[in-house]
């Protein structure tokens, strides 16, 4: 579906980004476009900086240099109202990180009711779709430790979904999870890229990255490695280390 | 929590330590009990009190006495077989023949009442004739300590009711106000410059942290009594510029004022090193998620972090009242009326130091002890664990998940 909507601008926009821990350089000149309503997703060896790239696109990482536009802003700019811009780009994360001290429906509506002053049975409602799309609808008013970790993913990304970001970034978002809980989860993340959302996912199944992204990055020590289609990548890596790390993906 | 009732119906029932140890845990029925029948003679070669009940019936007394000795026998010989077949006792000695140990069980618990009798007229009847000598006599017993600890606290009563009632309140008020300081104060202290804030807000939040900081630092780096004068003298040198008498001043800035205020600030300080340490403590990516969703900081903090923060600092938070009732003694080196001052106050009237510190020591612990009980049963509210009778601010925070 992304390949009609090329000549359209691109939604995100990473420029030149730089970003290092100490004396770790973590990453190295990265340049990448998200069209709209494109799937991208991230694959590569265990830190070769996926992950801090995906925390740059909402500033959870400060960038050292380089832009990384959403829309028209630029995040990387000082002074930039992040929390407006975070608004608009829903964040799942490995470690699900639902908040504790609330149930699952509180979870969804903090967010809309805190920024954008909707009513609180308003919230709900629009929550409670969200969360009939994951399945849970019913796990409403259950307290968040109860629920098991697919479950808990689930309703993270139905809390990320009631503020209708335009984009969402998933950080290995199966990574924490029971090989036999991680369907479930994807399933809901193949729905959402049927209904056209655009997502950047950095992710260690390669089935998911195959069937369902539109784009493939590879990564490698702090650059980008590779990138293209997933015919490409998975029938026909150019770059050595590609093929060196897919061959042991795909080899079991 | 909504998994509390659950969680419950499967654990088994809870018993007390003493009555786990009584109805399941009496492994050492002859070892240990012999110690109690121990107690139990000594008790009984004491002297009887004026109102020992047992003095009426002699030869009672005398058969709980041989029988106590004979379960010592019984014990020493129990003893010298576990030494002598020490590798297969289990299998050779009488006493663990489950009817034989089952008798012998009932037997310890005969031992346990007959020492419990002996404890009731030597001890609680003792006390209990000091006390009615020492609320008739007209000058202190000098010849019996007990009827002199007696007399001391009887006349001494409304000394003692004043400075406990004071000392609760210093407690109490000072650490319920400096909750809400230190919550003030933790808000000023864990701040961090955010990229949308304008210079204006840069510097009031790094100058909020560095008053919490050195506020910090100075309150839990001075010791309490030093603090307490440099408050009190300090203040009363701000009134003596106004045109006030000294009468008009201690009637204004009284002691008990400036203890409170004192005990207060230093409160503030050390609870709010616990929030800091039960927010700290919070996972953060609960702050990375709220953040990511657009909540500012602040909102963030509120909503989120602060709820469970709080609840991870209720064990020290607990805590603090218990240091406070111990600490605000030092408060009587301003002369605020507080336990330690009345203990002073009384030791002066009787000449008697030992005693009378020795009165308010019972009634510090029983104080502190209530005091921990109830904050235990308070905390069971919030699923956290409460540890008994604390020693200082700074132990870490533990908490179940």
């Amino acid at each position: 579906m992304a390949m009609t909507q090329t000549s359209q601008q691109p939604m995100v926009r990473i420029e030149g980004l730089r970003k290092s821990f100490g004396n770790l350089e973590v990453l190295r000149d990265i340049n990448l476009d998200v069209m709209p309503g494109q799937v991208v997703t991230i694959i590569g060896p265990s830190g070769s900086g996926k992950s801090t790239l995906l925390r740059c696109i909402n500033l959870l990482e400060t960038p050292d240099a380089g832009h990384v536009w959403f829309h028209d802003a630029d995040l990387a700019a000082e002074h930039v109202d992040v929390n407006r811009l975070r608004e608009k780009i829903g964040m799942v994360f490995q470690g699900f990180n639902l908040f504790n001290n609330m149930n699952v429906l509180d979870n969804c509506t903090l967010a809309p009711v805190t920024l954008k002053k909707m009513k609180k049975d308003e919230a709900e409602q629009v929550a409670m779709g969200h969360l009939e799309a994951v399945g849970l609808a019913s796990f409403a008013h259950a307290n968040v430790s109860n629920l098991s970790g697919g479950q808990k993913q689930r309703v993270a990304i139905a809390r990320a979904l009631c503020m209708q970001p335009d984009l969402m970034l998933f950080d290995e978002p199966t990574s924490a999870l029971d090989p036999e809980i991680v369907g479930e989860v994807l399933e809901v993340m193949r729905g959402l890229a049927r209904d056209g959302m655009t997502m950047v996912v950095v992710t260690h199944e390669m089935q998911f990255a195959k069937t369902v992204s539109d784009r493939v990055v590879f990564m490698d020590q702090g650059v980008i490695a590779e990138e293209g289609t997933p015919a490409e990548i998975f029938g026909a890596p150019k770059h050595a280390r590609t093929r060196e790390f897919l061959f042991r993906y795909l080899d079991d | 929590m909504s998994s509390a009732p659950t969680s419950e119906q499967r654990a088994p029932r809870r018993r007390g330590r003493v009555a786990s140890f009584v109805l399941d845990d009496h492994r050492y029925v002859l070892l240990g009990t012999s110690a109690v029948a121990a107690v139990g003679m000594l008790l009984s070669s004491q002297p009887r009190p004026a109102m020992s009940f047992l003095a009426n019936a002699f030869t009672v007394e005398l058969a709980m006495y041989y029988l106590l000795a004979a379960w010592l026998v019984l014990a020493a010989v129990a003893l010298i077989f576990k030494l002598t077949h020490w590798k297969n006792y289990d299998e050779t000695a009488p006493f663990t023949k489950p009817a034989v140990a089952r008798v012998l069980r009932y037997a310890s618990y005969v031992v346990w009442a007959m020492t419990l009798v002996l404890v009731v007229d030597r001890v609680v009847m003792s006390v209990a004739s000091a006390w009615s000598v020492a609320v008739t006599a007209t000058s202190r017993p000098t010849d019996d300590m007990l009827e002199s600890m007696c007399y001391i606290l009887w006349n001494g009563r409304q000394t003692f009711i004043t400075g406990f009632v004071t000392t609760v309140e210093l407690a109490v008020i000072g650490t319920v106000v400096a909750f809400f300081l230190a919550l003030l104060l933790v808000f000023c202290r864990i701040q961090t410059v955010d990229r949308p804030d304008n210079d204006f807000i840069r510097f009031w939040k790094k100058a909020g942290a560095g008053f919490a900081k050195v506020y910090s630092t100075v309150v839990r780096g001075t010791p309490m009594m030093v603090q307490a004068m440099v408050i009190y003298f300090g203040v009363f040198g701000l009134f003596r510029m106004t045109s006030l008498s000294t009468t008009q001043i201690n009637g204004i800035w009284t002691t008990f004022l400036a203890g409170l205020v004192t005990i207060t600030l230093n409160s503030t300080a050390y609870m709010m090193e616990v929030l800091r340490g039960g927010i700290e403590s919070v996972d953060p990516g609960q702050m990375e998620a709220a953040r990511s969703l657009g909540l500012s900081q602040w909102q963030a903090m509120r909503k989120v972090v602060f709820p469970q923060g709080i609840k991870y600092s209720i064990p020290g938070l607990s805590n603090e009242l218990v240091i406070n009732i111990k600490d605000s003694s030092v408060l009587s080196v301003i002369g605020t009326f507080d336990l330690m001052f009345a203990t002073t106050t009384v030791a002066g009237i009787y000449y008697q130091q030992f005693q009378t510190a020795l009165i308010s020591t019972a009634v510090y612990l029983c104080l502190t002890m209530f005091a921990s009980w109830l904050l235990g049963r308070f905390a069971r509210h919030f699923d956290v664990k409460v540890e008994a009778l604390g020693s200082t601010s700074d132990t870490p925070v533990k908490v179940e998940e």
